[in-house]
């Protein structure tokens, strides 16, 4: 069995991200601030429906619109990608998303307008994407619902680990629409309550929300300079046992995180959870966390943000470096104790002292998806 | 330059067949019971990818443009009253995890793309740098109803599934990608399974910078 991590490293060179607070940096200090950007919204917008937790952004509503109403939040984002001929040969543009415009096809069965089609599959997404940003063809798209973002790193290393791209952009979003919060409704795990990552409660529940994010890699040259930030080491594991439920032993979070211990040997870490206030995952995720990097102290931000579903690996990068720029990692924001495990940080701490951060997401399917960031 | 020999193929091309009609041909193909709520492309898919015996340390590459484009419509149709059995199910890459759930078989590198003009030369990229000794590239589609009147669904369905290895021996095929300067270049998931079927070589760009080959010995 293969149980090494991918361990070529690759430079971070650039990462900015967009929530429901903003960019990256007006996102970690909201997040310190301990605020939540979850607000009870109806969960299918302007049709209605229970009040469930959604953390939109700003300005743009539940409902669809033809062109899609975010297309103004990618291109704010899209701004701050360092110029380069992206989309060419040599500067491959990875793009992943769980639902692309999926809420496009949703707001035309509802309404019969045809321009929405324009937008509804996952090509028509990102080439109107494409288009709009000025991207050449050379555009990789992975779906991997909430691990997408990760594959997109992973992807973009082997690429420019095997020589096949100078520079590779990672671009990641997942906007609401009523396709996704009814889904997620109907599965009963978006419901009336605000979640609380890892908190030992009876009742779990996911709030939702807006995101978009970029990455822009390097190959990593020699030893990184100060202050740069370096992907050190990446792992996946695919436990394929049962669509929305984890193995109840917890393997496959284990599998996904064992072959990083090694990479993390003798470096100083703490760990960005995915949590998003499911009472399982939650318990199996903090306690193999805790059992594998027991020094390590976990935080998790969906119980402020929301799942910001298969951009969550790439929106909560974004904010790790903001973090680390600010000196101030946030805490695990919506959640108090008692918690799963008790390396769960409640609260804000110093990331003095830290040189490495641990970036986890999951899955339907029992997907799993972990980096390793070194830095300083 | 990187390369794979193709150490076996397995296609499905089953036209017009209704998926109720694809449920009942291919049902032995599964264990007893699980194919009751599988879509048309996760029973071709899993016929396919079974025959593979697809392992832990393999890397599993999925390509798709449309995908479950049947349980999408069905879905979208069930508002007000949301299904969550048909959310889960369109959800990509939903066809490869009811076949792999099925199997109960975990899978460590599973990288699902979409896609259209350069899926084919994105997903053979991610098979051929793979780091696992085999590497098994799959896709695929299933026909459409009413999205598919509106563009928005596979006007066909079809499977396919490759066993790509190191290992020249008793090779069907070469698949090879080099890196090119050229700025253009597609090859769409159609035309690769068509050149798949009738074992028809490959030598164009499939995408910027991407040189792609397939040699039949």
């Amino acid at each position: 069995m293969t149980t090494t991590a991918d361990v070529s490293p690759v430079r971070i060179e650039a990462a900015q991200c967009r929530t429901a607070f903003g960019d990256a940096d007006a996102t970690c200090a909201a997040l310190v601030a301990g605020e939540r950007a979850l607000q009870p919204r109806p969960v299918l917008g302007s049709q209605g429906g229970d009040p469930v937790p959604l953390a939109l952004a700003p300005g743009r509503s539940l409902d669809e619109t033809a062109p899609p109403n975010w297309i103004s939040v990618v291109k704010a984002l899209a701004a701050e990608i360092p110029p380069a001929a992206w989309g060419s040969a040599r500067y491959p543009v990875f793009v992943t998303s769980s639902n692309f415009g999926v809420g496009s096809l949703y707001a035309f069965q509802r309404t019969q307008v045809t321009e929405h089609l324009q937008y509804g599959t996952p090509f028509a997404t990102v080439e109107f994407l494409r288009q709009q940003l000025g991207w050449g063809t050379n555009v990789a798209v992975l779906s991997h619902a909430c691990v997408s973002a990760h594959l997109g790193l992973m992807c973009a290393t082997r690429a420019l680990q095997a020589g096949f791209a100078d520079r590779a952009l990672v671009f990641s979003f997942d906007f609401l629409s009523p396709f996704v919060t009814g889904g997620f409704h109907a599965l009963k795990i978006l419901n009336a309550g605000f979640p609380a990552p890892y908190a030992a409660r009876e009742t779990g529940s996911i709030g939702l929300g807006d995101g978009a994010a970029f990455a822009v890699l390097g190959r990593a040259t020699g030893s990184a300079p100060g202050g740069a930030f370096t992907i050190a080491a990446q792992s996946l594991h695919n436990e394929m046992h049962h669509f929305t439920a984890n193995r109840a032993d917890g393997a496959g979070f284990s599998a996904c995180l064992a072959p990083l211990v090694t990479a993390a040997a003798g470096r100083r870490l703490w760990v960005k959870g995915h949590g998003t206030g499911t009472i399982e995952a939650g318990r199996l995720e903090a306690e193999t966390l805790a059992s594998l990097f027991p020094k390590a102290p976990l935080v998790s931000w969906k119980g402020s943000l929301g799942h910001t579903l298969g951009s969550c690996g790439l929106v909560e990068l974004a904010i790790v470096l903001a973090a680390l720029r600010a000196g101030r990692a946030p805490g695990t924001v919506g959640a108090t104790a008692p918690f799963f495990a008790d390396t769960v940080a409640a609260e804000s701490f110093s990331t003095a002292g830290f040189d490495s951060v641990l970036l986890t997401s999951n899955a339907f399917g029992g997907a799993h998806a972990a980096c390793l960031l070194r830095h300083g | 330059m990187v390369e794979r020999y193709l150490q076996a193929i397995h296609c499905e091309q089953p036209g017009l067949e209704e998926p109720a009609a694809t449920r009942e041909r291919l049902r032995d193909a599964f264990p007893k019971g699980a194919t009751r709520r599988m879509t048309q492309l996760g029973l071709l898919l899993g016929s396919v990818l079974n025959k593979l015996s697809p392992g832990e340390d393999d890397t599993l590459v999925y390509a798709s443009v449309y995908a479950e484009s049947r349980a999408l419509e069905e879905y979208l149709v069930s508002f007000p009253s949301a299904s969550p059995t048909l959310f889960q199910t369109s959800i990509h890459p939903s066809a490869v995890q009811q076949a792999m759930i099925a199997r109960q078989q975990p899978v460590r590198h599973f990288f699902p793309h979409t896609g259209r003009a350069q899926l084919v030369a994105h997903a053979v990229q991610s098979a051929l740098l793979a780091f696992t000794p085999r590497s098994i590239l799959c896709g695929g589609e299933e026909r459409g109803t009413w999205l598919r009147e509106r563009g928005a669904a596979s006007d066909s369905s079809f499977a396919f599934a490759l066993a790509l290895s190191s290992d020249s021996t008793g090779a069907l095929a070469k698949l090879s990608l080099a890196p090119t300067d050229r700025d253009e270049g597609e090859l769409t998931l159609g035309e690769f399974f068509a050149a798949l079927t009738e074992r028809r070589p490959l030598n164009q760009s499939a995408a910027p910078g991407l040189w792609l080959t397939l040699n039949w010995q």
